[in-house]
């Protein structure tokens, strides 16, 4: 199989100080990745090289075949999307808040074949009452923002999904609830941070970060 | 009608006022009057020093020269004033009021005021002065609410980022936002000129001798020059400050 990204780095740094050392590894379309490790251990700066989001890194990072630090950033954000631990919302109504990304230049050209049935399709799945998208965001709990926040991103169709910490907010309901989607039905990649017990036990892969060393498990369960 | 020394002498006497009170509220602000006053007085005697000689040599070298000074001394204070981000703003401040001069100034001595000879002191100078300052007091409050709207807020602008935005796009509520901060007090004020004070400029020419009805057309070309010149202003400052505040991946610069 053709892999979607390749990681060829050689170290990982934050402020000077070296996070992690040589990273080699492919992901395939369709993985699940999880990445663990101690608080500090480079988790989320990992994570956001994949977006662009952190360039505090040597080596290159290829996705399918280009050196995303040639890739517009916006072209790339549109496709590897991250969702984050809080979740910022725009003061509008959650109707809004989902059409915002539509206008962006990058999202414009992309097909959505029927993303008003799959809002709510989503919605219905996340146990979000339909007439949600009438509501202004500041009303919402922080569970309920978190849905919304993955619903945004998920009418998108990206192709990589990158999942920083998103169930701290959530209850084990919803937490249960997102993971079954995200492993049965999300159709893309997903690479993850999580401590959510919930969460641990089905990935595919895990990348194991300890003490500035990266080791990747193959666990037997898949999707 | 011109003012003799003894006149202005004794209108500094009304300055007694503010001194009583200072002294009965034991307020500590004597000091610090008589300093400003005198710095006032000072600046304002060589300004009208120079400013005679040039306005007797009418001569556009001079002319061309002494508003470079100007801008210099707009661009510095403005300098001064901004505290952050001070390694890239300079050049954002000498490109933003510089553009706002190139449009403002020749637009108005060649189709509006036409003044002989075209670049006759007397005209470029007091104009240039008004749309300059309200330029630069704009272009700082601007930058100022643009920076302060981006760093109160960066989990808003990184998620836009993370969404697929351009740096335009994720930038654009911050902009739109500082703009507003800006240019609504300047609205404002221009909707209720007339109706409580006469502006400075307007005043000047009439106790200069000039007719009310030559004065009011005065006015309204500069209050229109003014509102035009602050808007160019702050939008080329932020669009420019925009492009050196971010990296080539959109992310702010430390």
């Amino acid at each position: 199989m053709l892999e979607q990204l390749e990681l060829r780095l050689n170290s990982l740094y934050h402020n000077d100080r070296q996070l992690l050392g040589r990273i080699h590894q492919k992901v395939y379309p369709k993985d699940r990745i999880l990445i663990v490790g101690a608080t500090g251990s480079g988790k989320s700066s990992l994570l956001s090289t994949l977006n662009l989001m952190n360039q505090s890194y040597t080596g290159e990072i290829l996705f399918a075949g280009t050196n995303i630090k040639q890739m517009k950033p916006e072209l790339l954000r549109s496709r590897i999307c991250m969702v984050m631990q809080e979740p910022y919302l725009e003061d509008a109504s959650i109707g809004d808040i989902l059409d915002l990304p539509l206008q962006y230049n990058a999202l414009k050209q992309r097909e959505m074949p029927q993303r008003k049935q799959h809002i709510k399709e989503l919605m219905h799945r996340f146990k979000l009452p339909e007439d949600f998208l009438m509501k202004q965001a500041s009303t919402l709990s922080g569970g309920e923002k978190q849905r919304i926040a993955l619903i945004r991103v998920l009418q998108l169709n990206p192709e990589i999904l990158l999942l920083d910490e998103i169930s701290s907010a959530l209850d084990q309901t919803s937490s249960g609830i997102i993971s079954d989607f995200i492993f049965e039905s999300f159709p893309g990649t997903v690479i993850a941070i999580s401590h959510d017990p919930l969460w641990q036990s089905r990935w595919q892969k895990i990348w194991k970060l300890d003490s500035g060393t990266i080791s990747f498990l193959t666990t037997g369960s898949g999707v | 009608m011109d003012i003799s020394y003894l006149g202005l002498g004794l209108s500094a006497l009304l300055l007694i006022f503010p001194l009583l009170i200072f002294s009965h509220l034991k307020l500590k602000l004597s000091g610090q009057l008589f300093n400003s006053f005198i710095r006032m007085i000072l600046q304002l005697a060589v300004i009208g020093l120079v400013l005679q000689f040039i306005f007797a040599s009418v001569n556009l070298w001079l002319t061309l020269a002494w508003m470079l000074i100007m801008i210099s001394n707009a661009v510095i204070t403005l300098r001064g004033r901004l505290k952050f981000q001070r390694k890239v703003i300079l050049p954002v401040l000498i490109i933003a009021l510089g553009t706002t001069t190139l449009i403002i100034m020749p637009w108005l001595i060649v189709l509006t005021v036409k003044p002989r000879p075209l670049f006759s002191p007397t005209f470029l100078i007091p104009i240039y002065g008004m749309v300059l300052g309200n330029s630069m007091n704009s272009c700082a409050l601007a930058l100022e609410r643009f920076e302060s709207g981006l760093a109160d807020n960066w989990k808003a602008y990184l998620s836009r980022l993370s969404l697929g935005a351009s740096l335009w796009e994720a930038a654009l509520p911050a902009f739109k936002k500082a703009m507003q901060t800006s240019l609504v007090p300047q609205l404002l004020t221009i909707a209720s000129i007339g109706v409580v004070s006469l502006p400075g400029m307007m005043t000047g020419q009439i106790l200069g001798g000039a007719s009310p009805l030559v004065a009011i057309k005065y006015q309204m070309m500069i209050m229109i020059s003014i509102f035009s010149g602050v808007c160019i202003t702050d939008y080329t400052a932020i669009s420019l400050y925009l492009r050196k505040r971010f990296d080539r991946y959109y992310l702010p610069k430390p």
